[in-house]
């Protein structure tokens, strides 16, 4: 997956228009990422990577690009 | 799978009782901002739950809930030879709150009684239990009663937990009966996450723990004594555990979705609901909702949700249920049994709290100013 695919994956999750996310976007700055947005994100991992995320790595995750380098 | 089966035990009938006292989740804005208890709303799909009055305890609701099972189904109350009470929320220290329940319930003692601290998993572990005494016993009758009123152990100032909770009880009657539709039973359990959800002080492992609160690392106070709930972990649990115990319990019945008139599922919060739809490819309509209403009732989803779905229906007619408890414990289960309509009651409400006089009988200045009928 390119990191444009990747993004845009993470776009739908929190529910922002295309292009609204970038890799060194601070995740607190961001409005959407809320207990709700944590929980489809762990949707998305199992759904589409087979991949359990605990949560340790979801408070882990400083910035966007936290997320996108664990998305193979 | 360590599955459990009984033969010639029906279901008898299923009813439940919530406290009078509804809130409206919406009565939470003033205190944590619209946007906090929206969000809440979208995520979980709760609008509105009961809570228990000061005092009206777990075991009200469950009695509440079996004396009006038993008095509809005029059931000859000498003939239940086995009582199991589940709750979470015992009426004292010592003694278990079974024995209170028999005294209400005017059981004889020649009636098996015993109380079972378990949560959301706690009607199929409940089913079992009294199924199994009954299948080992000379009695004919078995009585499951259930009770929980969770908001006693929630922090006002936890937004997590503050308005997740609903309080009830339920009951069900377990009857000898050549020829009924076989009741299965499958029970998991997984003591390495004793500890994701879990009122950490009041027991004797921590004695004397301040009541002082504090702020968790999710930014929510509570106290000690009050729920506190990894979600993250509950979540994970219930998107990765659930769905594939459920298939397996259809697979090993030779089942399908189609062969269910009804998905009882433990009323977790919405999105987990619609995760379990989507992962077990249950069809909607099948699966009744009443968490918008009563909130996470626990151990009672299962029951409650059988009576808002069935209860007013005039017709008879068999139905048969695929239930699935989940949570606490952790703990799992799930089961499979045919009930009829005319069976499951509608859902009661009760103001009624039992006068003990315990207090005024043992404590010398006892201060019974709370205590009232």
């Amino acid at each position: 997956m390119t990191k444009e695919e990747k993004l845009a994956k993470l776009e739908e999750v929190f529910d922002l228009d295309a292009g609204a996310l970038k890799e060194d976007m601070e995740l607190d700055n961001v409005d959407a990422w809320d207990s709700m947005t944590k929980l489809s994100l762990i949707v998305l991992f199992d759904d589409e990577f087979g991949k359990k995320l605990s949560g340790d790595q979801l408070n882990s995750f400083g910035k966007v690009s936290d997320i996108l380098a664990l998305m193979p | 799978m360590p599955d459990f089966r009984f033969e010639n035990i029906s279901v008898s009938g299923i009813s439940t009782a919530v406290p009078s006292l509804r809130v409206d989740v919406d009565s939470f804005k003033a205190h944590f901002g619209d946007e906090a208890v929206e969000k809440f709303k979208s995520a979980t799909g709760i609008h509105s739950f009961h809570k228990a009055l000061d005092g009206q305890t777990a075991s009200d609701l469950g009695f509440a809930a079996a004396e009006h099972l038993l008095t509809e189904k005029k059931i000859n109350r000498g003939e239940i030879g086995i009582l199991v009470f589940v709750t979470q929320s015992p009426d004292y220290g010592r003694p278990n709150t079974a024995g209170v329940l028999q005294k209400r319930l005017s059981l004889s003692q020649d009636c098996a009684c015993f109380e079972v601290n378990l949560g959301c998993s706690g009607f199929i572990y409940g089913l079992e239990m009294a199924c199994a005494m009954l299948n080992a016993s000379s009695s004919g009758k078995a009585l499951l009663v259930l009770g929980e009123t969770a908001t006693k152990v929630t922090h006002p100032n936890d937004r997590s937990t503050a308005m997740l909770y609903g309080d009830s009880g339920a009951a069900a009657l377990l009857e000898k009966r050549p020829g009924a539709t076989e009741i299965i039973c499958d029970l998991k359990s997984d003591g390495d996450r004793f500890d994701a959800i879990i009122v950490p002080a009041g027991g004797f492992r921590h004695p004397g723990m301040t009541r002082d609160s504090y702020i968790g690392k999710d930014g929510n106070e509570r106290t000690l004594y009050d729920v506190c709930m990894d979600g993250t972990a509950v979540f994970t649990f219930t998107i990765s555990d659930i769905p594939p115990a459920i298939k397996d319990f259809l697979a090993a019945t030779q089942t399908t979705v189609e062969d269910y008139d009804c998905f009882s599922m433990h009323q977790a919060n919405l999105f987990i609901l619609k995760q379990l739809v989507k992962r077990v490819k249950i069809p909607q309509e099948k699966m009744p909702i009443t968490i918008d209403r009563y909130g996470n009732t626990g151990a009672m989803s299962v029951p409650l949700t059988l009576c808002d779905r069935y209860g007013s229906d005039a017709e008879a007619g068999a139905v048969k249920v695929l239930a699935c408890g989940f949570g606490i414990g952790l703990s799992w289960g799930t089961a499979s049994f045919t009930i009829d309509r005319k069976d499951i009651l509608p859902i009661t409400c009760t103001d009624s709290r039992y006068n003990d006089g315990i207090i005024n009988k043992i404590f010398p200045d006892g201060d019974t100013d709370k205590e009232e009928q």
